[in-house]
This record gives C-alpha cells, sequence and structure tokens, in this order.
C-alpha cells in the first residue's frame, strides 16, 4: 500500500545468542509522527539500524518508503533521514562544511545545495552558529545542526533516535516545533525517545521491551485502555507488568 | 591509592575486554622474536657467485670448489652470457662473476703473475666488501697450499678467541636488544595512544571532572600497560633464555629494575606526547617518530652508534634505549653487574626522571 | 559519483588543514625518518676499539698496530687496565677487541719465525666480531707479505659495478622511501576508516546514498595522496642531500608506486574491516609493518635467511617493490630486468585490493 511509509512484519534479529529484536510486526502511515518507545536496551536503535540499511536482519518482511530492507537499500536511502544519538558530524569542520559535504554526498548540485542550505538555517535558526567548528557548538545547536544534515536532501521519511538527548526543555519545545512544521509538510517521522512528554505529540506510539513490541496505538487510546492518567504511568505499568511475567 | 586502583582497573578491563589487541600485544613481540632470532643476521652468506674458468685445469677447479665450499658462496641461477660479466650482475642473477684466465695452472707452477678478474655488484656495499674479503681469503689460503715445495710462510698469526657468545650467533645479540624496543613499542605507543583516545572521545574531561586528581588519572591509566609491557618483556626473555639458548649469566633481579625504570622513561615519553596531540592518528605518527624509530636505529640495537656521524652519536645520549640495551646485554650475555654498569645506570634514571618531570609538567599545564 | 569522491577527498584534506600537528608531521616525517635511516643505517664493521697489551715495545710492533688501524678498521691504543683483569674493558663497553702482543715478537720474526698474537674478541655482536676476525687476519696476511717482500702469484682484480664507492646509503635510501610510503599509507588508511566507525561518522555517511566504490576511492585518494607527497619529499631530498645517483626513469618509478598504492590501500582497508578501534587498527597496520620490514630485505639480505623465511618473503609485497626501487635508482634498469618483480607487484596489487574491497561491507551482519 502506498499510503504505508514503514512496514515491518515479524523482524528479528540475533546477535549471536542474543535476540535483540524479537518478531516486530509494525505499520507507520505516511505523513504521521510516530513514538518509537522503550527503555534502555529494548532493541531500539537495532531495529531503526535495519530500517535504514545499516545491519542486515537475521529474518522477517520489512518495506520502507515501498522498498524492500533487503534488496533496495540503496533506494532507501535516497529517501530517508537519519539522526543517530550519537553526534555524529564531523566536529573538526565547521556546520557549513559539514552540510556542505553532506550535501554533496547526496548529489545535489551547488546551486541548489547552496540555497538549500540558507533555507534550513533560517528555518532552524542556525544563525552565525554554522560557521563554527561543530565540535564546538552547544548541544542544542549540534542537534539542530544534525538534523539540517539529515534534512538537506528532502527526506520522505525521517528516522530520530533520541534526538534531543541532553537539551534544555525550551530548546526541546523548539525542536518539537519543527517537527510538527516537517509533519505538516508531509514527511514521516519515527521518533525514539525517552521523554513522555514528547510522546504526546505522536499521533501513534509504541512501547517496546525486550525486543518486542508490547503495545501500540494513539496515547489518548492507550490510556483509557490501560485506565491510566499519564503516559509515565502507563509507560512504567507495562514496563513492570512485562517484568514480573 | 584506591582511585588509582579503580582507573587502572577500568583500563585493565578496557585491554581485556578487547581480544583482538591483547592477541597482537601478545604475538607480536613472539613473532618478533622468532624474526629477529632466525631471520636478522647481518653476517653475509650464500653470496651468488658465477664463475667463468677459461682454463679449465685442475688447479682452477680446485679453486672454484674452494670458493662454493666456503659456505659463503653459492652458484649463481642459470647464466647462459658468461661472457658478458655485467648483463649477468644486472639481470640479477649473480652477485659476483670470477673470471679465470687460461694459463691460470701455469702461472701457479711457474709462480709467475697472473690476475683473476672479480666482478662485484656493488649495490648492496655491505654485500659488496664482504664478497671481496672472503675471496681474499679463500685466494690466501688456497695459495698457501700450491706454494713452492720447500718454502713456509713465516710470519704472525693471530690465536682468535671469541668471549660471550664463542658461537657467534646472532640470536644472541639481537633477541635480547629486542626486549628493550618492545618495552618502548609497548609503553610509549600504547600510553600516548590511549591517553589521545580518552580525549578524542570526550571521556577524559569526563574523568577530570571526578573528584580524582590528573596526577592520579595518569597513573591508573598507565599501571596496566606497565605490566603488559613487563609480561611481554618477560615473554621474549623466556623464548631467547629456553629457545634461542640465550645464556642469562647475571641477575634477573638487577634486570628488572632497570626494566622498570627503563618502561618509566619510556611511558613518560608517551604521556608527553599524548599531551601534544589531540587524535589518535596523530599521536601514533609522533609516537612511532620519536620514540620507536631511535630506539630501534639509534641505540646500537642493530648498528653500531660509534659508525654513526657525530651528530646522531650526541642524539643518541637522549635515547634510553641505548642505556638498557647496553644493561641487558651486560647483565645476560657477561654477567655484568651493577659495579661496572654504573654509568648505564645513572644515565638510564636521569633520562626516567627527566621525563616524567616534563610529562607530569606539561600534563598539568594543559589542563589549567 | 565523481561528486561524492569529490566531497569525500575535500572533506579529508579541510581535517588535515585543521590539525597543525598532524600537517608538520606528515612533512617533516619523511625527512627525520631519511636522515635518521640514512646515517644510521651502517653495517659496516668500522672503528673496532682495539686495546693493545704490547710486551715487545719494539718497532716491528709499533708497525703492526699501525697497519692494523690502517684502514679505518681498527682503532687501537694501549690499555690501561692489567692484563688479568683485561674482560673487564669489554664489561664496560670500552673495547672489542683485546690484542695481546708477546715479548719476543720482533725477535723471533726478525729470525723468519711463526709469532703467535693473541687476538680476543667480544662475541656480543656476532656478526660484526666474525668481520672484525677476517679482517685481523687479511691485515696480519697482508703485513706479512709486505715484511719479507713476498709477491704471490696470483691476484684478484676487482671490479665493482654500480656503487663503486661502496656507499651504503645508495642502497638503504630508495629502500627507506619504499618503507616509508608501506607504512604511511597502511596506518592512514587502516585509521582512517576506523576512526570514522569510532566516532560515529561512519554511520551517518552509510545511511546516506554513498555507493562503496566512492566511499572507498573518496578515503583511498587523500591518502594515496598523501603517501604519495611524502614519498616525493623523501626521494628528492635523498637525491639531493645524500647525493644518490638516479640512474633510471622517474615515470617508471612512479607508474610501479601507483601500482603498489594498491597493495598498502588494500592491506589499510582490509584492516579496517577486522578493526573497531583506532589502536586495533593502528596495531595491526604495525604487526603489518615489521613484517614487511624485516622480510624485505630492506637491511638484512634475504640469501642470509633460513630458507623456510626466504619463502616466507615471497609472500611480502614490498619485497618486490624494494627491489624495484632499487633497480630503477641505483643499476638503472627497466622492464626487461624487472618484469617478473613487477608482474608479482601487479598481482598482488590486484589480488589484495580485491579481496579489502570484497571485504569491505556497507551493511553490518
Amino acid at each position: 500500500m502506498n499510503s504505508d511509509a514503514v512496514v515491518i512484519d515479524k523482524l528479528t534479529k540475533w546477535f549471536g545468542k542474543f535476540r535483540a529484536v524479537d518478531e516486530v510486526s509494525l505499520r507507520v502511515e505516511t505523513g504521521e509522527i510516530f513514538g518509537f518507545l522503550g527503555a534502555n536496551g529494548a532493541g531500539k536503535t537495532t531495529t531503526i539500524r535495519m530500517l535504514c540499511g545499516l545491519l542486515l536482519p537475521t529474518s522477517g518482511e520489512g518495506r520502507v518508503a515501498g522498498y524492500d530492507i533487503y534488496r533496495d537499500t540503496e533506494k532507501i536511502k535516497r529517501r530517508i533521514g537519519y539522526m543517530s544519538q550519537k553526534f555524529s558530524l564531523y566536529t573538526d569542520l565547521t556546520g557549513y562544511e559539514n552540510l556542505w559535504f553532506y550535501g554533496s554526498v547526496y548529489q545535489m548540485a551547488p546551486r541548489e545545495l547552496k540555497k538549500r542550505i540558507a533555507e534550513l538555517s533560517e528555518d532552524l535558526e542556525l544563525g552565525n552558529f554554522i560557521k563554527r567548528p561543530a565540535g564546538s557548538l552547544p548541544t542544542g545547536w549540534r542537534q539542530r545542526l544534525a538534523l539540517a544534515a539529515s534534512l538537506l536532501h528532502r527526506p520522505q521519511i525521517l528516522f530520530l533516535d533520541e534526538p534531543t538527548g541532553g537539551v534544555d526543555p525550551v530548546f526541546r519545545r523548539r525542536f518539537w516545533e519543527i517537527l510538527y512544521r516537517l509533519a505538516d509538510s508531509g514527511t514521516t517521522l519515527f521518533v525514539t525517545t525517552h521523554y513522555m512528554d514528547e510522546a504526546e505529540f505522536c499521533r501513534r506510539i509504541s512501547i517496546m521491551h525486550h525486543g518486542r513490541i508490547i503495545a501500540v496505538g494513539n496515547p489518548q487510546e492507550l490510556l483509557v485502555e490501560h485506565r491510566q492518567a499519564s503516559l509515565q504511568e502507563l509507560f512504567i505499568q507495562l514496563i513492570t507488568q512485562q517484568e514480573c511475567v | 591509592m584506591n582511585k588509582i586502583r579503580f582507573i587502572a582497573g577500568k583500563e585493565l578491563r578496557h585491554i581485556l575486554r578487547d581480544p583482538r589487541s591483547l592477541f597482537v600485544a601478545i604475538l607480536l613481540p613472539i613473532i618478533m622474536t622468532l624474526l629477529y632470532g632466525y631471520a636478522v643476521t647481518l653476517d653475509i652468506k650464500e653470496i651468488k657467485l658465477a664463475v667463468c674458468d677459461y682454463d679449465c685445469s685442475r688447479e682452477s677447479r680446485d679453486l672454484v670448489a674452494r670458493f662454493y665450499h666456503s659456505g659463503y658462496f653459492v652458484k649463481a641461477g642459470a647464466t647462459d652470457d658468461l661472457l658478458d660479466p655485467e648483463s649477468v650482475l644486472e639481470s640479477g642473477k649473480a652477485n659476483l662473476v670470477l673470471t679465470i684466465p687460461p694459463g691460470f695452472a701455469v702461472a701457479l707452477k711457474t709462480w709467475r703473475p697472473c690476475d683473476l678478474g672479480l666482478m662485484i655488484d656493488g649495490a648492496d656495499a655491505n654485500l659488496a666488501a664482504a664478497a671481496s674479503n672472503y675471496s681474499n681469503a679463500i685466494l690466501q689460503s688456497f695459495l698457501k697450499e700450491y706454494l713452492p715445495p720447500g718454502t713456509e710462510l713465516p710470519g704472525v698469526t693471530l690465536s682468535q678467541q671469541v668471549l660471550y657468545n664463542p658461537d657467534l650467533k646472532s640470536s644472541h645479540f639481537f633477541v635480547p636488544g629486542l626486549i628493550a624496543i618492545i618495552l618502548m613499542m609497548i609503553s610509549a605507543l600504547l600510553t600516548s595512544i590511549t591517553i589521545a583516545r580518552e580525549k578524542e572521545t570526550g571521556t577524559m574531561e569526563q574523568l577530570l571532572t571526578a573528584p580524582v586528581t590528573p596526577r592520579q588519572i595518569i597513573i591508573g591509566k598507565v599501571l596496566p600497560y606497565v605490566g603488559l609491557a613487563l609480561l611481554d618483556g618477560l615473554l621474549v626473555l623466556l623464548f631467547a633464555v629456553f629457545h634461542f639458548g640465550v645464556p642469562f649469566t647475571g641477575s634477573f633481579m638487577l634486570l628488572l629494575f632497570f626494566g622498570v625504570i627503563y618502561v618509566v622513561a619510556a611511558l613518560s615519553l608517551g604521556v608527553l606526547i599524548s599531551t601534544l596531540v589531540s587524535t589518535q592518528q596523530v599521536a601514533i605518527m609522533a609516537a612511532l617518530t620519536v620514540t620507536v624509530l631511535p630506539s630501534v636505529m639509534l641505540s646500537g640495537f642493530i648498528f653500531e652508534i660509534r659508525n654513526m656521524p657525530v651528530v646522531l652519536q650526541y642524539i643518541s645520549y637522549l635515547v634510553p634505549a641505548r642505556y638498557f640495551l647496553l644493561i641487558i646485554r651486560g647483565v645476560m650475555l657477561k654477567g655484568s653487574g651493577i659495579g661496572v654498569l654504573w654509568i648505564e645506570a645513572v644515565f638510564l634514571v636521569g633520562l626516567a626522571v627527566a621525563m616524567l618531570t616534563i610529562a607530569a609538567k606539561r600534563f598539568k599545564l594543559k589542563l589549567e | 559519483m565523481f561528486r561524492m569522491v569529490l566531497a569525500l577527498v575535500r572533506k579529508e584534506f579541510y581535517q588535515v588543514r585543521r590539525d597543525p600537528v598532524m600537517l608538520r608531521i606528515i612533512f617533516l616525517m619523511p625527512i627525520i625518518q631519511l636522515l635518521l635511516l640514512g646515517y644510521a643505517i651502517n653495517t659496516d664493521v668500522k672503528n673496532i676499539r682495539t686495546a693493545v697489551y704490547d710486551y715487545d715495545r719494539s718497532d716491528l710492533s709499533r708497525e703492526f698496530m699501525r697497519s692494523l688501524g690502517a684502514g679505518g678498521y681498527f682503532v687501537t691504543r694501549p690499555s690501561d687496565i692489567p692484563l688479568l683483569a683485561g674482560e673487564r674493558g669489554f664489561r664496560e663497553n670500552r673495547q672489542d677487541v683485546m690484542l695481546v702482543i708477546p715479548p719476543g715478537f720482533s725477535r723471533d720474526l726478525k729470525e723468519r719465525q711463526s709469532v703467535t698474537a693473541g687476538f680476543l674478541v667480544d662475541g656480543t655482536n656476532a656478526s660484526s666480531a666474525a668481520v672484525a676476525m677476517g679482517y685481523a687476519n687479511l691485515i696480519s696476511a697482508e703485513f706479512n707479505r709486505e715484511l719479507y717482500r713476498l709477491s704471490l702469484p696470483v691476484t684478484l682484480r676487482q671490479k665493482v659495478l654500480y656503487n663503486p664507492e661502496a656507499e651504503s646509503v645508495y642502497f638503504m635510501v630508495p629502500a627507506i622511501v619504499a618503507i616509508l610510503l608501506t607504512m604511511v599509507t597502511v596506518m592512514l588508511m587502516s585509521m582512517a576508516i576506523v576512526r570514522e566507525r569510532e566516532i560515529g561518522t561512519l554511520e551517518q555517511l552509510l545511511v546516506t546514498p554513498i555507493t562503496k566504490p566512492a566511499l572507498l576511492l573518496g578515503k583511498a585518494i587523500p591518502f594515496s595522496l598523501i603517501g604519495l607527497v611524502e614519498f616525493s619529499i623523501a626521494l628528492v631530498f635523498g637525491v639531493i642531500w645524500f647525493g644518490i645517483p638516479f640512474a633510471g626513469s622517474w615515470t617508471l618509478l612512479y607508474l610501479l608506486a601507483f601500482i603498489f598504492l594498491f597493495t598498502t590501500l588494500g592491506v589499510g582497508i582490509f584492516i579496517s574491516t577486522i578493526t573497531k578501534t583506532q589502536q586495533q587498527a593502528m596495531f595491526f597496520a604495525w604487526f603489518f609493518s615489521i613484517f614487511a620490514i624485516l622480510t624485505s630485505g630492506f637491511f638484512i639480505p634475504i640469501q642470509n635467511m633460513p630458507q623456510s623465511i626466504q619463502y616466507l618473503t615471497y609472500l611480502n609485497p614490498v619485497r618486490y617493490f624494494l627491489t624495484v626501487i632499487r633497480g630503477i635508482m641505483m643499476k638503472g634498469v627497466g622492464l626487461e630486468a624487472l618484469y617478473p618483480n613487477i608482474i608479482a607487484m601487479i598481482v598482488f596489487s590486484v589480488g589484495i585490493f580485491t579481496f579489502a574491497w570484497l571485504r569491505f561491507a556497507k551493511r553490518t551482519k
């Protein structure tokens, strides 16, 4: 189906004898903000790395932007953006040099790239920070720069792995405003986070534990279903339930 | 002290959890020992000799046989064009070409002058010099036997005796020296890299915010490498003694004592380098250039210091390996004690203290 | 593709330019190494320190010492240690040889009798001890001949080709240049890839549609250029400073250096596929370099090694490059004499590079 940005079915990954991702099935619609929640080590990053073509799944099916995650990784890569939880731009290059570098790797024409960088730095209010070596930037600005780098080629789907870790509340709020604008313009967002207030911004969320998805749905509906007042409580309840089992 | 133990424990776990590096850290000394023990001999043997014998007499064949039986020369590969010795050398099939002119046997019997031709490939100057010496020596002993009857050569003969290494085994020279090189490699190279690594990945900042002093961090970080280095040194030592049969005539405790001082000097150099660089890539290049290279080249490990230009000889006084090499060879092969090695010991301790002080100063300065 | 490669190359140069220490090292390292190695590598046995106990004190004994010292091989000086304690001189590392001239030396010689002088050698350095003994024998034979005006009928008329002044530096510098190219490119290449993996930028690169050829070329080109620059600095410096004659073709040399680069870059890429941290990569690169240097014939002639190790040297790609560079520089030979080595080089380059290329996976298993 064309309206689904990400479809995975029984996706599984073994690392030796350790099952990091266990028969995960999911469906993310085009244009929605999907919150991918879970405790640390639940298998979120592993799942994202398989979707982005960085890691070969052990078994299961998956399609991203309509393309198979086993065979068509190169086509997928042209249509997705990825912002990892670790800051992964070159610290000894300036923001502008970093953006120019990644744009060139996406084979953007110089004139277009120049325009796009100007556009993004205005959108993300990068201002003069773009001229400084990336390593010298405060965390919040680093995250924005990393976001800009993953948006250069106007991806259809954006994977964000804990994008707001270590960022102050004001910055986080602004960051999410940007994400909202992106979703409005039709970009699908696949976000992992530990902040439950952020999860409430998502149209749908899933909660992962020990490699399995233990709940998925609209945040409000999930609260009603499990008779909880806040996502925080819901998350803790579900995880402790699982631990007891 | 406790804090140092924690940091050392952390560093030790880093080392142990990294089986690949550990594998190389243990295997590298062994392979180096085998290579140096077996492959590295500077004596020149098996020189490829091609002979062009125009005389074809019993005498000329006897002379040629002496060349090949000397142990220094081997028959060169197929050489079809002996009329042109130069082209034989150019092809690399032979290192030297001996030409015996017609009339050689007659000249010998009548004791009349006769010139043999010897064309040598001089590309490798050492090989050329050795080939020339060997040839002359063989010819000398050949001539002695063809002296006219009744004559005897009077004069000086030398009664030669070799001390400490009577079988003239190269491995007795190189393998103990290798311990000095390996201690330097492990200590200086690894510490400079491990500190640079913490800087590069940002964990150094993390450590510095913890309630530990910079000195504790450094001591804690280098301690496991002292252990690793000494372990490697011991490994090579065991190989030297039991596999290559290198004699150990002196005191082990004395050697260990100087080994520790030497390692301190090497580690200080490593720390010093790490304060000057910010990435591991640069750390390794710098460490290679200022620690390993001089230790191999300027210490007397392979090449005699006294044959170097004076400037290099002066520089070699700053190379800790120079002193440790003399100590380890003295202790192992000659059974020397502190009584004769005290000059080296003083220099080594002096260098270690100087390097440690500079490194500590630089490290503190860098943090402020 | 072209733009991707260009972007990577430019990025790499920006990074090098930002790191002043790196820059300095890149340009200073070849010169320091060349100076150090060029002057230090000298296996000539000269200046053998000889402590003399002359119990004859005659003109003839002094004449014998003079001829011993004449060639620059032995430096004689009277010993200040009593003969019975003479070994201390070896332990204190003050002498290499002890020469004992017995009383009655000149009397016996004048009576045309044989005289035996004591010659004790420190055998610690086995090869120089052997050479010292050989020299001493030759010199004393020569001394005898001159003393009694003996003329031997047969003499050797020697001619040394290619390096008539017997300068070992001429032999060493071409090899140093080759070794430098090997070490720098293997280390930089392997560490460059692993470094990006360690700091996380490699992952960011791999989610872009960058192709494997673009990625590997983009990494390989800057480091080959750096390698070639170092190679050239060392080469030009060697020719000018040490006055090394360059007999052959520069074009052929650079062409072959270019082919050889694929070997070292291949090794670098391969190392990056089996290591996770720069420390590991450095270790493996160092491991390779030591093997490559020791078994290449750099300063230890291959023909002296045991047969089994001689076979092993055929597996060392540097061996062939060393033969080639020495052949071109010193003998001025071309393809006709070097083709077996060149073929071996090409086989290794293609083989190693292809193997590394196939092993390098963009997606982890």
